[in-house]
């Protein structure tokens, strides 16, 4: 893939990750976790993302976090705070909207070309 | 011994405000085990592990600079344009002043002329270097102080520029070449009084201009070199007229015929200066004054024209030209 499109491609998921954290993290987990069920589920995003991020969502009071000690490790878990639910509502929602936009816009212009 | 993994965590901490250090370290750590799992239940050896766990995580100062949002710029987008126009301005407007001030200084406390130019570049050259390392050493605490919001002017359409009067952009080339002209002829005139000729490497005390010239005549051509600055000021502002080409006719007269009858009652130059040259006064002088007078006549003439040409065409350029 050529350096324009990777750019692109990377634009437009940078908003969709806050989204997949907001939503997965639901059920707490740590970061190491989180990434790997992430890029298993096909949401790519690199280390050197996710973990910055997670700390600033943390700050915005969109996550909370637990010390998990029970473990040979501590780990440091996220869950969804009530704030952080309702950004996810706002941004679902938002998200459906601009998915439905796109769809309509790719229908008229088949149409068009039909013409 | 302290492992490589707490060597990391150390580096990348201590740029951290110091509240932060001891959480970031524990997260920080974690992702470092994490990753070195990981690569170990891929059958990677434990020291390769970390190893390579931390070449994937790169440079600790720019990983914790990401974690706390801290700019890797000297002055980011949010206050360049305002660092850029301050300084244009500021340089603009000290650097001249300064330099100025400084020229003016040294000629009331008497200093020679090399020393005078010497201390005048040297000085302004400072003057510029630190007024760019300061204005930018502000900015770039601010672009560094959190939360500090400094209202940085908005724009607004009224800041417009007009678009550039290509009229005038054309004369700065004239205006350049005649100030650096009068400049460096007021200093020579000044300069020649403390000798202008070498003899077996050393100056001598003989000045080419009769140093009784000094109670009129040479003051009165400094003014006018300064009249001459002034009027090319003018000239770049507001381009050639009529009365401008009057007034140039005015200017070149009022040195041009004074110069010349000077020299012509043999009263322009020293006469230890005549005859340490050598000049061939006697026989041969008919034909040297010849040309001393022409050249002189020629570019006064040239110039006077010149100054209504220019008028004339500026007549007619500018009507189409404007608009």
């Amino acid at each position: 893939m050529d350096e324009t499109t990777t750019g692109h491609i990377q634009e437009l998921r940078r908003g969709t990750v806050v989204l997949a954290c907001l939503i997965r993290l639901r059920t707490p987990d740590y970061g190491y976790a989180l990434l790997e069920s992430l890029n298993g589920l096909g949401i790519l995003v690199d280390a050197n993302t996710l973990y910055p991020l997670l700390r600033r969502l943390e700050k915005q009071g969109l996550l909370s976090s637990e010390w998990n000690t029970e473990e040979a490790r501590p780990r440091k878990f996220y869950r969804t705070s009530p704030t952080g639910e309702q950004l996810a509502a706002a941004l679902t929602t938002d998200w459906r909207r601009i998915d439905d936009a796109l769809s309509r816009l790719e229908t008229d212009s088949d149409t068009g070309e039909a013409r | 011994m302290n492992t490589l993994t707490d060597r990391y965590v150390w580096a990348a901490a201590r740029t951290l405000p110091e509240t932060q250090r001891a959480e970031f370290g524990r997260e920080l750590r974690e992702r470092i085990g994490d990753v070195i799992d990981a690569r170990v239940e891929r059958g990677a050896a434990p020291a390769d592990a970390e190893h390579a766990a931390l070449v994937e995580l790169g440079d600790p100062v720019q990983l914790a600079a990401s974690y706390i949002d801290r700019p890797l710029q000297l002055i980011g987008p949010k206050y360049f344009l305002a660092w850029w126009r301050l300084l244009k301005l500021l340089l603009v407007i000290v650097v001249p002043i300064s330099a100025a001030g400084l020229l003016l200084a040294q000629l009331i406390a008497g200093a020679d002329i090399g020393e005078m130019i010497g201390t005048t570049i040297g000085t302004t050259l400072s003057v510029g270097v630190h007024l760019c390392f300061w204005v930018t050493l502000v900015f770039a605490v601010l672009e560094r102080s959190p939360g500090s919001s400094v209202p940085v002017t908005t724009w607004t359409p009224e800041q417009l520029p007009q678009p550039r009067d290509d009229a005038r952009a054309g004369r700065l080339g004239d205006l350049i070449a005649s100030v650096v002209f009068l400049v460096l002829f007021a200093i020579a005139i000044v300069w020649q009084q403390s000798g202008a000729i070498w003899i077996d490497g050393e100056r001598q005390p003989i000045p080419v201009l009769d140093p009784a010239l000094w109670s009129f005549w040479i003051p009165w051509f400094l003014g006018l070199i300064v009249l001459e600055i002034a009027f090319a000021i003018v000239i770049y502002l507001r381009g050639w007229t009529w009365v401008m080409a009057g007034l140039n006719v005015l200017l070149n007269v009022a040195f041009a015929v004074p110069a010349l009858w000077l020299f012509l009652s043999g009263q322009l130059f020293a006469p230890e200066f005549v005859e340490a040259i050598g000049w061939p006064w006697g026989e041969a002088s008919g034909v040297t004054v010849a040309v001393f007078v022409f050249a002189v006549i020629g570019v006064t003439l040239w110039d006077i024209v010149d100054g209504f040409l220019k008028a004339a065409r500026n007549r007619g350029g500018s009507a189409l030209g404007r608009y």
